[in-house]
């Protein structure tokens, strides 16, 4: 079988090219917004945790711009933007 | 001032991937070196600051004709290409054969630029091998570069100094990473690329003989063997104990 | 400044066709891709149905880099401990021309971009559109990276979220309700253990669909396609329902589980994955599509919303060749009569009308509210496993005579909930 992979690792196996600043951002404030927890849920590689303070926490790292949590969140508590060009993930296979 | 940066076509690094430790290089986008960009940064910077021609120069397989595209929108003015299918993957002895006979053609060069290293062979040869060729002084490490008349002072980055040294033009100059950080091209620059003036020559057109066989051979180019250990830790104290039995950390 | 006829955004499959179709005809078309290349953005199940466009693009299919032609469907019913696959290979699938190829879409959007590009519409990757620029109610063109860039009409090709069309005003970010999440692994494997495992004759290929427990209930299923050289598994599924949780569970878990499965692991053991990916999906149907047009803009593709799920197809590649296809034919009869106003833009929402497109979405527009019933991915999948269980089952006491087995599965109740779901999707 094709091991079960960590998702870190899973992320691993793609390109990632650098931003020079994260293109989501959770808006100041809203890290206990409830509409924010879906994201946990939603996101198919992780990026988003709840943690201790009931406060979601989210890393930019491995994002697919998949565009879930954007449509699962809203615009009022995520700041939502593309990479800049040639930045982010570039898939090989796709 | 006529300012000739020559640049290298390679596979972009970040997307190649391993299969067996091997590189796999199908399909992977074709790019110009890194730091080779920084040299072309650095003679645009001093076209801007003094006036002045800048001219793109490589040899490659005849997908540089395009890749070198990425270098006329980066802001060289023009290109001067030796594009031959026989000089994919060529030894760098060859390449810097090649390419000093392509400067005697053009006019009037002041100074030629390369980046310190390829980015994807890194022998680091090229610079020398035509500074030699063509009877030029050359100055490596280049972290900056200012231009008087006819010399130039370049300052050389070494282990733990900077040195300032005065070199007569014409000269060869490789450069470092370290020297500015290359502008990306915008979108009307990237269109204007394409309508900017390119000489392309085949090898026939150039007045070398390249020797049968290479006197360099790759053996193998294999990645760094990075192996599970599949060791499995229950509890901290096992984790600090397999890390100690491994020398990662002194108990 | 510069002024170009017309201004793609996006270089994916609905923007290489309109900029493909435009260049074609000699308009002066940028196509701008925030990709390192054409489908560096790109996600897909993924097949792609030729039938429909093959002949907008006649000259294109020959030298396309089509994975495999479908020539197996397969349905998997998936019980928490069983499963029933039904395996359908017919010999029209097997003829040429075939009807469906598996595809990789950062190698078949690079490939159309270089077809794009050789008919002579002007491609500049690694460039994110920022901004619409709009005039007194028209959109002049747009900003990218600090470049002001002019067009007659731009057209919205930026995908399933569409910021493009959003800041036009044509569309509202969406609604959870009308999207699902697809993800999925690529595995390597040799050519020969994937024809020996699907049974497979040289390029044949087989697309499966599993359904039921995967989605532990929810809307949606997985998915295996056989390529060239790799399997492309994964699951999709529903934002909403994913975000209701009952069961609540994170979503890579899921394409985690269906690869643990014994059906699915026999069939990836050995591999090696090489990449993961994810991309939302529009699946509201005709009721969810976006304004297609507006002055100097028109939407196209996944921007639009043309994409549809009607259970065992989910289809979205085609409807994004077709409507670039019929968004440059629009652009064509604008330019013959000067003006580009909604008004006269409009006629590309009459020429989606009288095509497949829009006409696939009238006759399913019921789909997305038949198919929203948990029962299609809880009840069926377990009440037909459990009965083949019982059917094939042999105790250690008699075995008991067959219709009673069917029978106790099927009770009236049971038949009259049947009924209703399938009454809903007979308007399918």
């Amino acid at each position: 079988m094709s091991e079960i992979l960590g998702l870190k690792a899973k992320l691993g196996l793609d390109v990632f090219k650098h931003d020079s600043e994260p293109h989501i951002r959770i808006k100041a404030g809203m890290e206990k917004d409830p509409r924010l927890k879906k994201a946990v849920l939603v996101c198919p590689a992780g990026l988003y945790s709840l943690n201790d303070a009931g406060e979601v926490e989210f890393t930019i790292d491995g994002c697919l711009e998949c565009g879930t949590c954007r449509l699962a969140c809203g615009t009022e508590v995520l700041d939502w933007n593309y990479p800049t060009g040639g930045a982010g993930v570039q898939f090989r296979f796709g | 001032m006529n300012i000739v940066v020559a640049l290298k076509q390679v596979p972009d690094l970040q997307q190649i991937r391993l299969r067996n430790r091997q590189p796999v290089l199908d399909d992977v986008p074709l790019t110009l070196g890194n730091i080779d960009k920084n040299a072309l940064e650095a003679a645009v910077a001093l076209k801007e600051a003094q006036g002045g021609n800048v001219i793109a120069l490589s040899a490659g397989d005849e997908n540089i004709e395009d890749t070198i595209k990425e270098a006329l929108a980066a802001g060289a003015d023009e290109a001067f290409l030796v594009a031959d299918d026989q000089l994919q993957g060529a030894e760098s002895s060859w390449i810097a054969t090649v390419l000093a006979e392509a400067v005697k053609k053009i006019d009037q060069v002041d100074l030629l630029l390369f980046g310190e290293g390829s980015a994807d062979n890194y022998s680091g040869q090229v610079g020398s091998r035509v500074a030699e060729i063509l009877g030029w002084p050359q100055v490596a490490y280049a972290i900056n570069i200012e231009v008087n008349g006819s010399t130039a002072a370049v300052t050389r980055s070494l282990e733990d100094c900077d040195e300032i040294v005065e070199v007569s033009l014409p000269a060869v100059i490789t450069v470092l990473s370290d020297i500015n950080e290359a502008r990306i091209p915008s979108v009307t620059q990237i269109l204007k690329a394409g309508k900017k003036p390119k000489e392309v020559l085949e090898l026939d057109d150039l007045d070398v003989e390249l020797p049968d066989g290479s006197p360099v051979e790759t053996i193998s180019n294999l990645a760094p063997d990075s192996q599970r250990k599949k060791v499995v830790v229950k509890t901290v104290d096992e984790l600090l104990q397999a890390l100690a039995a491994e020398g990662v950390i002194r108990r | 400044m510069e002024k170009f006829d017309v201004i793609v955004v996006g270089g994916g499959l609905a923007g290489l066709a309109a900029a493909y179709t435009l260049a074609q005809e000699d308009l002066e078309v940028l196509v701008l891709e925030r990709g390192d290349y054409s489908g560096a953005k790109n996600v897909t199940g993924g097949r792609l149905y030729l039938n429909p466009v093959r002949d907008l693009f006649p000259d294109l299919w020959k030298k396309a880099p089509l994975e495999r032609f479908i020539a197996h469907e397969e349905v998997a019913m998936m019980a928490e401990k069983r499963s029933v696959t039904i395996r359908y290979s017919g010999e029209e699938l097997r003829q040429e021309p075939y009807q469906s190829y598996s595809v990789l879409r950062a190698k078949f959007d690079r490939w159309l971009a270089k077809q794009a590009e050789r008919k002579g519409a002007m491609l500049v990757a690694k460039s994110r559109v920022d901004e619409v620029i709009i005039e007194n109610g028209q959109v002049v063109g747009v900003r990218a990276g600090g470049d002001e860039l002019h067009a007659d009409v731009v057209i919205a090709c930026d995908g399933a979220l569409s910021l493009v069309a959003e800041q036009a005003g044509l569309r509202q970010p969406g609604n959870p309700h009308d999207f699902a999440v697809g993800f999925k692994e690529i595995i390597e494997l040799d050519p020969a253990v994937i024809e020996d495992r699907f049974g497979l004759e040289g390029n044949e290929g087989a697309a499966r669909l599993y359904m039921g427990e995967v989605t532990r209930g929810k809307f949606g299923g997985g998915f295996l396609y056989t390529n060239k050289e790799s399997l492309s598994l994964g699951i999709v599924v529903g934002i909403k329902d994913l975000m209701d949780g009952s069961p609540q569970v994170q979503a890579p878990q899921l394409l985690d589980d269906l690869k643990q499965r014994p059906e699915v692991a026999s069939l990836i053991r050995g591999g090696q994955t090489v990449e993961y990916s994810a991309h939302v999906i529009p699946e509201g149907g005709l009721k969810a599509l976006t304004k297609l047009y507006g002055n100097g803009i028109l939407v196209a593709g996944d921007a639009a919303g043309f994409s549809m799920n009607i259970g065992v197809t989910v289809r979205g590649m085609e409807y994004a060749l077709a409507s670039g296809y019929y968004a440059a034919q629009a652009v064509l009869k604008a330019r013959e009569a000067g003006q580009y106003t909604a008004n006269q833009l409009s006629v590309y929402e009459l020429l989606l009308k009288d095509s497949f497109v829009m006409k696939d979405f009238q006759n399913f527009k019921d789909a997305p509210t038949a198919l929203d019933n948990p029962r299609f991915f809880t009840v069926y999948p377990e009440m037909v496993t459990t009965m083949m269980s019982e059917l094939y089952a042999v105790d250690d006491g008699p075995k008991e005579r067959i219709y009673p087995t069917i029978k106790k599965h099927l009770t009236i109740r049971e038949m009259w909930d049947m009924l209703g779901d399938f009454r809903k999707v007979r308007k399918l």
